[in-house]
This record gives structure tokens, C-alpha cells and sequence, in this order.
């Protein structure tokens, strides 16, 4: 049944988004949207998924199948798979920059409480 | 001042430092509850009517199995999206990976010395004992700044040489640890599992049809740099892992890819397209462009992400007295 697996991307998005709304630590801040990015991967992976299907390799099809065959049979969507590939490394260099960023406010305003750091707020 | 009254306000300012570190800051929880309720809501509605385990595959991933055999002899799907049939796609989120790489090097780039503009110091003199004297520093400062030149490689003056690694500081010596490589049973256990992780990851790119490529064969030899450098210590890769040397590869990286999408434009009239000749299937040289995409999708992430996780690794404290937040315990406050 799927539709956990979607049921889950929705709860682990919403725990993320409740972080970042509600906590004031920096860290936790950067911690809920990369808790955020990782539903979308579970959501891409789940909407990938078919019932009875294979992976969508054509190296070596199931026995009585040719690739061919194969193509046009029941495969995961090899699409969404290669979203997720990409997305996870653009998803670690961007947790980089906003960490940096942190490291940096930590650094000149020796807290990491967002609340303190107003001096944008003119 | 009494000895004893001074030693009271120093205790009543650490346990007020104690309280600020240790307080979670929160920010209206009730209404975040209540927004994330309608997000959540939201998300359900949508997610019930998501397609399904049994509904038929998109066109475009049905498109992208029929072809990947016939028009780039691939047997790996997944691959052929990624540096074929969705080549333009990949091409932007390396952009996007060098863009944050980029943010990453201006952000964490250390303090720029000061060259050429001659009596800027002395001219400065005066707001600067106005805006931020130097008032000295305290404890824990110290303790930071040593530890940090420590980290940084300088000879602490008249301090001992730190160990190279925990097996030949002497037992019995008071902690904290200061060796900056493991122990003998850890570096042993990393000698072995690293060519395996190594060839693993050049596995992954070579041999074009096993899933992935260049993008999870980056992220493999990032660990591989990541275990020799905790391992062993950030003195054994410095000939390697320095700016002078990855962040050109990074460059050459993205150009080679800018290179190989325009060389399509080129011979076969259209951007991204395939204007090498097809080798067998099942062969390193198979998939003709997207192979050689691969390959600099490999270096292009691989020494990006490694200058990402280096660059936050080697960010150098700013000791910078501008405290117009919190300040420090024992500091006065302007």
C-alpha cells in the first residue's frame, strides 16, 4: 500500500515545517528543512514505485523476457529515480551553504538563537 | 570589591551564560501548529489523489525505456535520463551545484589582508578605540584560540608539540585528546575498506550501466577523501585537498560538460544531443555522449562537494569584537 509511503512523506514534511516555524536555534532552523528535502526523496522514490515491477535495468531481464519486452513492461519509473539521484547532491552542497551562513552569524553575533540576531530589522 | 563578592558575580554570569545556552528558543508553537494542521490537511488531500502503485507509467518514462536501447545503446535507463533524454536538466542542476559551491567559498573565504592602502590603520585609529577597543580576552577565549592554532597547524609558543596520533602520546596523560589522527586499529580498518570504496566509486562511472554515474561516484570519492582525512589527519591530504588544485578541476569539471552539451549545437544542430559514436552495449565506452557527461559529472561533483565540506571544516573563528548580540561572559558590554 503506497499511499503510506505518501501518507509518511506528508507527516515527515510537516514535522520539518513545524521545526522550522517554531524553533528559534539556527541549527534546528537548517535541521528541519533538510528534514523537509528528505520527504521530497521519499516522496519521488514512493511515486516511482509500481506493484510487481521491476528495477528499470535492461542489462539482464527476468527470464522469457527480452529487453525490449522489457521496456514496454512493468518497470519502476526510472524518471523520479533520477530526480532523486540529483536532488540529493544539490540537497548536501546547499545544506553546506546555509550552514556556512550559520556558522558565520554564530561567529559575529556569538549566538545561534534567531530572535537575537535583528539587525535587519531596522 | 571583596574577594569573595567578585567570585559571587562571576558564578551569578556563568550560571546566566549557562541559562542562555541551555534555553531552547521557541517561537509561537501554537500557531505553527496550527499552520502546519492546514499544511498538513492540505498535503493529504493531495497525496489521496497521487497516482498509485498500479497506474500506467508516464509518457515520458515509458519514452525513456523504449529509447534508451535503440538510440543510445544504454541498458541503464536511469542513466539515460539523467545524461540523455534529460541532459538539459542535468546540465542546470550543475550549475546550481556550482553556484552553491561558490556561496560556500565567498562565505567561508577567510578575512582578506590588507595590502596597499597605506595609512588606512592610523586613520582608523581613533573609531576604532571608540566603536570596538580591545578589551583583552578571557578564559575561554584563550582556550579557543589555542586550540584553534592548534587545528590551524602553528607551533603553539612554549606549549608541547601535539601527538600525530593517540598511540604515541603517552598513557595517562590528562585529556582532551590532542593527536589529530586515530588510532593505529582505526587507520588499519580504513587502509583496507578504502580501495574497495575507491574502485567502488569509479565502478559506479565506467561502466555506464550501473545505475548512476557521475553524481553517486562524486559523492563516494568525497568519502573516500572525507575517511583518510579523519583518519589520519588533515597534514596527509594537504597536498591533495587544497584550493590551488580542486577548485581548477572543479572548473575544468564544469567546463568539460559545458563542452560536451555544446559540442551537440555543433556537429548535431541541437544542444545536449549525441555527436559521439556509439560503442557496444555493455561497455565502458557505451551511451557515447552521456558517458563522457558522466565522467565530468564525476569530477564536477566530486571535487564540489569536497571543497564544500572543506571549506566548512577549515572556517577560522572570527574574533572580531562587534558583539552587538550576545555578549560573551565577563566582556563589558558597550
Amino acid at each position: 500500500m503506497i499511499l503510506g509511503n505518501y501518507l509518511a512523506t506528508a507527516a515527515l514534511f510537516c514535522i520539518g515545517l513545524y521545526v522550522l516555524l517554531t524553533r528559534r536555534n539556527l541549527i534546528k532552523i537548517v535541521m528541519g528543512l533538510s528534514l523537509m528535502e528528505a520527504s521530497t526523496y521519499l516522496f519521488m522514490v514512493s511515486l516511482a514505485y509500481r506493484a510487481g515491477s521491476t528495477a528499470p535495468v535492461l542489462a539482464s531481464p527476468p527470464a522469457g523476457t527480452t529487453a525490449r519486452q522489457l521496456a514496454h513492461g512493468n518497470v519502476a519509473d526510472p524518471v523520479l529515480q533520477n530526480f532523486c539521484l540529483t536532488a540529493v547532491v544539490i540537497g548536501v552542497a546547499v545544506t553546506a551553504v546555509f550552514l556556512s551562513v550559520v556558522v558565520r552569524i554564530a561567529q559575529h553575533y556569538r549566538t545561534l538563537d534567531a530572535d537575537k540576531v535583528r539587525a535587519m530589522r531596522g | 570589591m571583596t574577594r569573595a563578592s567578585i567570585r559571587e558575580r562571576t558564578a551569578v554570569a556563568h550560571a546566566a551564560a549557562h541559562e542562555a545556552t541551555e534555553r531552547e528558543p521557541y517561537h509561537r508553537p501554537w500557531l505553527g501548529a496550527l499552520l502546519v494542521a492546514g499544511v498538513a490537511a492540505v498535503l493529504g488531500a493531495a497525496m489521496a489523489g497521487m497516482p498509485r502503485e498500479h497506474a500506467p507509467l508516464p509518457l515520458i518514462a515509458r519514452y525513456a525505456l523504449e529509447v534508451a536501447i535503440p538510440r543510445w545503446k544504454l541498458t541503464e535507463p536511469v542513466n539515460e535520463i539523467v545524461y540523455g533524454t534529460r541532459g538539459f536538466d542535468t546540465f542546470g542542476e550543475t550549475f546550481l551545484l556550482l553556484a552553491a559551491v561558490v556561496s560556500v567559498v565567498v562565505i567561508t573565504r577567510p578575512r582578506e589582508p590588507r595590502r596597499g592602502y597605506f595609512g588606512e590603520a592610523a586613520a582608523g585609529a581613533r573609531e576604532q578605540q571608540q566603536d570596538d577597543p580591545d578589551v583583552g580576552s578571557d578564559a575561554a577565549e584563550q582556550e579557543a584560540r589555542s586550540a584553534e592554532r592548534r587545528e590551524q597547524g602553528e607551533q603553539e609558543r612554549g606549549g608541547r608539540e601535539p601527538a600525530e596520533t593517540p598511540d604515541a602520546t603517552p598513557l595517562g596523560t590528562p585529556a582532551p585528546e590532542t593527536a589529530e589522527a586515530m588510532t593505529v586499529v582505526v587507520r588499519n580498518g580504513i587502509r583496507v575498506v578504502l580501495p574497495i570504496l575507491a574502485v567502488a566509486g569509479l565502478y559506479l562511472v565506467t561502466w555506464g550501466y550501473s545505475p548512476g554515474g557521475g553524481f553517486p561516484g562524486g559523492a563516494v570519492i568525497l568519502g573516500v577523501l572525507l575517511l583518510v582525512y579523519a583518519g589520519y589527519g588533515r597534514r596527509k591530504i594537504s597536498k591533495v585537498i587544497r584550493p590551488g588544485l580542486i577548485e581548477p578541476l572543479e572548473l575544468a569539471g564544469a567546463g568539460l560538460i559545458i563542452m560536451t552539451e555544446f559540442l551537440g549545437l555543433v556537429f548535431k544542430g541541437s544542444f545536449s544531443a549525441n555527436w559521439l559514436p556509439l560503442a557496444p552495449m555493455l561497455t565502458p565506452l557505451s551511451g557515447g555522449v552521456a558517458q563522457l557527461f558522466s565522467a565530468a559529472e564525476l569530477i564536477e561533483v566530486g571535487t564540489g562537494l569536497t571543497i564544500v565540506v572543506f571549506a566548512l571544516l577549515g572556517m577560522t573563528h572570527d574574533w572580531a569584537h562587534d558583539d552587538r548580540g550576545e555578549p560573551r561572559g565577563g566582556r563589558p558590554k558597550r
